[in-house]
């Protein structure tokens, strides 16, 4: 078990004691602790917790489970949902109701807000609505999802250069479009 | 004596000379003040009825629920859902408003509606559930899988000009036929055909009551009773009847009777809720049977139409059988003038009245939300404009949340009454739940009582905030990796900072322990107040005030070294922001509880549009989002994992303040983030810690909820096997090593003395073997 807790008993064994002192004040009533568990379960204050709580509760020097390393997600299909609204707000970019194009995009963003695209979408969105400063804010956050996805990330630097060009940030458009090629 | 007589003498001289010219001049001068009086009406009269008759409360809505295959959404919640809009569970679905359900399948008929981006039409809809989500949507008319879906919104609040006055307009064209008929059947058969008063309506109705033997018919045509609720004061007399008769023929001059029949449907006065008059037949409906008019049944028109004789004589919960006679009347009528077959009236007289359940319906189910949208609102629009020009609010609320930390709420404190501090009823809660994503408010309380809309501590109980300021600390640390990572030791012996002023300050930690030389991730996990003030020291108190900032904390901070162990005052909403910035990956995003407006005719007026910008480096919010799952895992947010599956990531922060006064928690999954305070108003302790008591609120929330995922690391993030007690480089093989985020090229390069392989002596080792 990979514990730093089991391991240097002093502290948590000391922080357990003060949570239970306190605890104690809080709700005079202790449940048997179960045979063989040391030290006794912490028990919540309170008679209005549900049933199933009021099961003796696992003490606190048990062995934490670790903090999992995470592992990249295999690119997962998008759902027709999201696949669906990015069509309609092609159709209403493409019919020049930004407005609407844009809400639809929102609404893909609350149905699957981990998407790239869709964030990337929302960035050409503002940029023709005449906004390169949300624009850019936009493509950054299509960057910041879009692990392991260079050709993604190469077409939010392009579309961060334009934004940038449009804000008469000539330098920034370069360094932009600098990073857009080493994507490539 | 002597003036009288002279002036009788001077009257008796015009009698004689011009003998009838008075009574012409009198007569002119009536008649000319009697047109200018009718003119005068007149003006009144075109100028009211043309220009904007009703002041319209704004309707403030809950998000629409999307159906779509792959939604989270269980077939209780689902139901849930229906019953808040009233559709109406049946054997077979025929029209809008209905649904049946046959184990895990529905069959809904939703409701047309108009949303910001255009009408939803009416959909035939199968949705099947599997576990706690929609496994299948399908339309019943095209046969056809349906990509996605919404329900109408729950209508979660109004905004009311101040004469109270409610109604939900109507246009005739969307009256159903057989209900106008019924009102004119009854209120006034000559409607057609009248000039605005019907002389002989008043002899017809004597005669239709003493067949009927009962009052059925008044002898008011629709026009004057129009004209009586519109311009005119309830007092009786002589005058007003002139006034009224005048103003009525004024009206069948001016405008044509199918506009006079729709102003009467939305003026009349059809009931009372409290302070709120319910007005119109728009309105009357959804009052009386909690659903739009077009879904409601022959029987069911009857009532409304018998009711506008006397809405509070004929209340169909207070007297019902009058209101049952009443309707049956209607019912009567409607059959002898072939309106309805004597089948559909015998089947329809034999139906209870039908009505939904009583009691006031005009409290605003969630007043904490509806107040922070109304202060968003003012940003924008004049009250006048909230209250009266029936502006269509679309709000981020999700209900389904919204009822989940109500229940956990009252239940929560309910259990701590009677606890020190806890003394009956003085310990106060707040809460705020968002989408970590985008920033838009779920849900909202503002104290214990979830349906109380005074004092709302969500808002504006700004209180200390206690270590939740720490990761703040932290992330200004790491946002240095050549200085600082999750595995740089820490140290938290005692400390004593003298500042330049000579103040000496002393932090000490909760446990009153100090812990020696402690990884970074472990000093926050456990919130020891010693090692964080020396890394806050260290790093200096503007940088971690500029940090703040950053992360969306708007008042002024205090440079005070006393600020990084939690000295600064916020309320809820405002350690939202700030931790929304985390829980969005590092972007700052404005906390939303509105995303449109729509005027009264359902044009757009404005959105309120998602807005995200850059506050954090992605690299380092990983690791201070990795640092707050450590506190949930090991630290001291630990009871998290009693209640919430061992599966479920979840970073958090618990606070406490002194004297345990505040107890706070922040915590957030992969797409929501609940911040919750408990405290008492009068600042008096509460015997709570940030982990026995908010903590708890926030755990029993987010297990019945649900959540997703933290967001995964981005490319400049590697992990290392970590000796926590070296702070260097280890491997699986050690014991207690653990695996740490690191952005990449600033993990520690030294091996700790427990890796395998070629490595120092192991002193520790060789001792015991």
């Amino acid at each position: 078990m990979k514990s730093y807790i089991t391991m240097r008993p002093g502290i948590p064994v000391m922080a357990t004691l003060v949570v239970l002192v306190l605890n104690g004040c809080a709700a005079p009533t202790y449940y048997p602790p179960r045979p063989g568990t040391q030290p006794p379960p912490v028990i919540e204050p309170g008679g209005g917790v549900p049933v199933e709580e009021r099961q003796p509760l696992p003490p606190l020097t048990r062995p934490s489970v670790p903090v999992p390393v995470p592992q990249q997600p295999v690119q997962r299909p998008q759902p027709a949902a999201v696949v669906a609204l990015l069509d309609t707000a092609e159709q209403q970019a493409n019919d020049g109701d930004l407005e609407a194009a844009a809400a639809s995009l929102e609404r893909a963003i609350r149905i699957d807000p981990r998407n790239a695209v869709l964030w990337y979408h929302l960035a050409t969105v503002r940029l023709s609505q005449g906004n390169p400063a949300a624009a850019e804010q936009m493509a950054v956050k299509s960057n910041s999802l879009a692990t392991g996805n260079t050709a993604q990330q190469a077409r939010n630097w392009d579309l961060i250069a334009r934004a940038r060009r449009s804000r008469d940030d000539e330098t920034g458009a370069q360094e932009a479009e600098r990073r857009a090629r080493a994507l490539r | 004596m002597a003036k009288r007589r002279k002036r009788g003498r001077k009257k008796t001289r015009g009698k004689t000379s011009r003998r009838h010219f008075p009574w012409i001049k009198l007569t002119l001068a009536l008649l000319l003040v009697l047109a200018g009086y009718v003119v005068w009406l007149d003006v009144q009269v075109t100028s009211q009825f043309a220009g904007k008759r009703w002041s319209l409360p704004a309707r403030v809505y809950a998000r629409p629920l999307e159906l779509y295959a792959g939604q989270t959404i269980s077939a209780e919640q689902f139901v849930t859902e229906l019953k808040a809009l009233h559709y109406r569970p049946v054997k077979s679905v025929q029209q809008a408003g209905q649904y049946s359900r046959n184990r895990n399948t529905f069959h809904v008929v939703t409701r047309p509606f108009s949303f910001w981006d255009g009408e939803s039409p009416s959909k035939n809809l199968r949705v099947t559930f599997s576990g706690a989500s929609i496994a299948m949507l399908a339309n019943r008319d095209s046969g056809r899988a349906e990509s996605l879906a919404r329900l109408d919104p729950v209508l979660v609040g109004s905004f009311y000009p101040a004469h109270n006055e409610d109604r939900v307009l109507l246009q005739l064209d969307k009256v159903p036929v057989s209900l106008t008929d019924a009102l004119i059947a009854i209120e006034d058969r000559g409607f057609y055909r009248h000039q605005g008063i019907a002389p002989l309506a008043i002899v017809r109705a004597l005669w239709v009551n003493l067949r009927a033997r009962g009052v059925v018919q008044g002898g008011s045509t629709l026009t004057q009773q129009l004209v009586k609720n519109f311009f005119l004061s309830s007092e009786r007399s002589l005058v007003r009847k002139l006034n009224e008769a005048i103003m009525s023929i004024l009206l069948e001059l001016h405008y044509e009777k199918d506009e006079i029949l729709e102003a009467y449907l939305n003026e009349v006065y059809l009931g009372q809720d409290g302070q709120r008059s319910v007005h119109g037949f728009g309105l009357a409906s959804y009052f009386y049977f909690e659903r739009p008019l077009a879904e409601l049944r022959v029987d069911q028109y009857a009532l409304l139409v018998g009711l506008v004789k006397g809405p509070s004589y004929y209340n169909p919960w207070k007297q019902p059988e009058r209101a049952r006679a009443r309707r049956n009347l209607v019912l009567d009528v409607m059959r002898d003038m072939s309106l309805i077959s004597a089948e559909e009236a015998t089947s329809a007289k034999a139906r209870q009245l039908g009505v939904g359940s009583a009691g006031r319906k005009a409290i605003n189910t969630f007043p904490a939300f509806l107040d922070l949208v109304r202060r968003q609102l003012q940003r924008d629009y004049r009250d006048d404009d909230i209250t009266s020009e029936g502006l269509s609010i679309f709000t981020t609320l999700d209900p389904q949340v919204q009822w989940v930390l109500e229940r956990v709420m009252t239940a929560r404190l309910d259990g701590l009454d009677g606890t020190p501090g806890g003394e009956r009823g003085k310990l106060e809660a707040a809460a705020v739940i968002t989408a970590a994503g985008n920033g838009e408010v779920l849900a909202l309380a503002g104290g214990r009582d979830p349906k109380f809309a005074g004092f709302n501590r969500a808002l504006d109980a700004v209180r200390q905030v206690g270590s939740l300021v720490k990761p703040a600390v932290y992330l200004t640390a790491l946002e240095q990796p050549d200085r600082y990572t999750l595995a740089t030791l820490l140290d938290d012996s005692p400390l004593t900072y003298t500042a330049r002023n000579g103040d000496v300050w002393e932090p000490g930690n909760y446990d009153k322990l100090n812990h020696g030389e402690v990884p970074l991730y472990q000093a926050l996990a456990h919130s020891y107040n010693i090692s964080t003030a020396r890394l806050g020291l260290a790093l200096g108190v503007g940088k971690v005030v500029q940090t703040l900032k950053r992360l969306g904390v708007e008042q002024h901070l205090n440079p005070y070294p006393s600020l990084m162990l939690g000295a600064v005052e916020m309320s809820p909403l405002q350690v939202a922001r700030m931790y929304q910035t985390f829980a969005s990956g590092g972007f700052a995003t404005p906390l939303r509880s509105i995303t449109a407006v729509l005027a009264a005719d359902k044009t757009p007026l404005q959105r309120y549009p998602l807005d995200v910008a850059a506050a954090v480096q992605p690299g380092p919010n990983y690791l201070i989002t990795t640092a707050m799952q450590h506190v949930v895992r090991e630290g001291t947010g630990q009871a998290i994992y009693h209640v919430l599956p061992a599966e479920q990531a979840v970073a958090g922060k618990t606070g406490t303040t002194d004297d345990l006064r505040d107890s706070w928690f922040a915590g957030f999954t992969g797409d929501r983030l609940g911040v919750i305070w408990i405290g008492r108003d009068d600042n008096q302790p509460t015997g709570l810690t940030g982990s026995s008591g908010a903590l708890r609120i926030w755990r029993d929330v987010f297990a019945a909820t649900g959540g997703t995922d933290l967001q995964p690391p981005g490319d400049d993030i590697e992990y290392h096997w970590i000796d926590p007690v070296s702070g260097l480089l280890a491997d699986e093989s050690c014991a207690d090593a653990v695996q740490l985020p690191f952005i990449r090229g600033s993990a520690p390069i030294e091996a700790a003395a427990c890796m395998r392989g070629p490595r120092p002596l192991d002193w520790f080792e060789e001792l015991f073997n």
